[in-house]
């Protein structure tokens, strides 16, 4: 039996990835750190505070996200939105997942 | 409870290690980050005090937090450095370490240290050569890792398979068993004639180099041991391989020299000291001491150098071979 923690660190590992992907595809609409942070958690994408907001910062850095910060509410908020080579890199990455996942369906499976 | 402390106390900490020029923006976006988690627990029905709490804990270190923003490294050499540092470590310490032992003992034994003193100073001297090289090493890497943390470049070369080990090492050469037959046979030669007639010649009159006491037995016994020496290199040549055997007993037949080397060179018995003071009068009996002292730490320094050759060569053999073929 395989203890229920290396399962979580190998879950994790496997998901790493795919919280950039999810991140690229829903901010194609603007969207603000907790906000994306509970439509990653609705979604599936269990997603962590301190993960979520350096990964936004990197993203933005590499030219992947722009950002703006809105004060129109009472809480100043700032706004990350895809740009287009954040959308070439979350179409790289879908149809990377795909054949990924496709490859792994072929693998023999234990019966 | 004060709800706005803990929180500020929390930005203060995370951006204390952030660039200035981050502050500001990183801090706003922060605060506003955990007051939005905050009310999403107060909002559950919890209390703000405990919601704060928690949602501060769930975020974690802070500097471990800002590390995360800003890219910085939490560790001392990453994957990347970490087998060019452990590779060049492994190297210098085993250049540095030796030389500094051998020269401070030589140095120590030069000036007439008493024989507990110069094995303590030797020790206390090799073991700070090994933390100095060990900490300088470790510390010009990691101002490497965190000075090239940002931009592209590289200093490892990339790998290729043309830095792969020599496999023809292992084999051991007839060079070697030569070599090492020609060298015992002169050095046994010269103790045998300078024991017999003497090599040194001063004051119309030859004089034997070595303390003529040691004639026959010590001198004899060195004979033997270099004869059996030179046989188990003579026997690895012909096996075509060391073995870690062959060299432990390599190491310990030159132990059994450099020992009674060193202790004779203690009771003033390895030289002959006549002919020194003979030819030169004023100074004979300390330039007699310090050729001694060469000459004992010359002969312990060959010992050593062999014993470590053998093992070289057995790990060699070791690596290369597969121990199916390890019949002694």
């Amino acid at each position: 039996m395989v203890e229920p923690s290396v399962i979580e660190t190998h879950v994790q590992e496997l998901r790493r990835g795919t919280v950039v992907l999810a991140c690229l595809r829903l901010l194609v609409r603007p969207g603000y750190g907790y906000g994306l942070l509970e439509e990653l958690q609705a979604r599936g994408f269990e997603t962590d505070a301190n993960t979520l907001y350096p990964l936004l910062r990197r993203l933005e850095k590499q030219g992947h996200l722009s950002s703006e910060w809105n004060t129109d509410e009472s809480r100043p908020r700032k706004f990350y939105r895809t740009t287009a080579a954040g959308e070439r890199l979350a179409a790289a990455l879908t149809h990377e997942f795909g054949a990924i996942a496709e490859a792994i369906t072929a693998l023999p499976q234990e019966t | 409870m004060d709800t706005t402390t803990l929180t500020e106390r929390y930005l203060d900490a995370a951006m204390r290690t952030v660039p200035e020029a981050q502050r500001a923006d990183l801090a706003a976006e922060l605060r506003t980050s955990i007051e939005d988690q905050i009310e999403a627990r107060t909002d559950a029905g919890e209390d703000p005090a405990a919601a704060e709490r928690a949602v501060l804990e769930h975020l974690g270190d802070p500097d471990k937090l800002a590390a995360s923003y800003t890219d910085r490294p939490l560790y001392l050499i990453g994957p990347r450095y970490f087998l060019l540092w452990w590779r060049l470590l492994k190297l210098l310490l085993w250049i540095v370490t030796p030389i500094v032992a051998f020269a401070v003992a030589l140095g120590q034994t030069l000036a007439g240290a008493p024989v507990g003193e110069i094995v303590s100073t030797t020790w206390a001297s090799t073991v700070g050569a090994f933390l100095l090289v060990s900490f300088w090493t470790t510390l010009v890497f990691a101002v490497i890792e965190r000075s090239t943390a940002t931009s592209k470049e590289d200093l490892t070369t990339p790998w290729t398979p043309d830095r792969l080990p020599e496999p023809q090492a292992y084999r051991v050469r007839l060079s070697d068993a030569v070599s090492a037959v020609v060298l015992a046979a002169i050095t046994i030669g010269v103790i045998v004639w300078d024991q017999a007639f003497g090599l040194v010649r001063l004051g119309g009159e030859w004089h034997s180099f070595l303390h003529p006491s040691l004639w026959p037995w010590w001198s004899g016994g060195a004979v033997v041991l270099m004869v059996a020496s030179v046989a188990v290199a003579v026997g690895a040549y012909l096996r075509h391989r060391w073995t870690y055997r062959r060299a432990a007993v390599k190491a310990i037949l030159n132990l059994a020299i450099a020992v009674p080397v060193l202790w004779l060179m203690a009771q003033s018995r390895l030289l002959n000291s006549e002919p020194w003071l003979a030819g030169i009068p004023d100074d004979g009996a300390q330039v007699a001491q310090i050729v001694t002292i060469l000459v004992a730490f010359g002969i312990v320094g060959v010992c050593i150098g062999d014993a470590i050759d053998a093992f070289v060569k057995a790990r060699r053999s070791h690596r290369a071979a597969p121990p199916v073929s390890r019949s002694a």
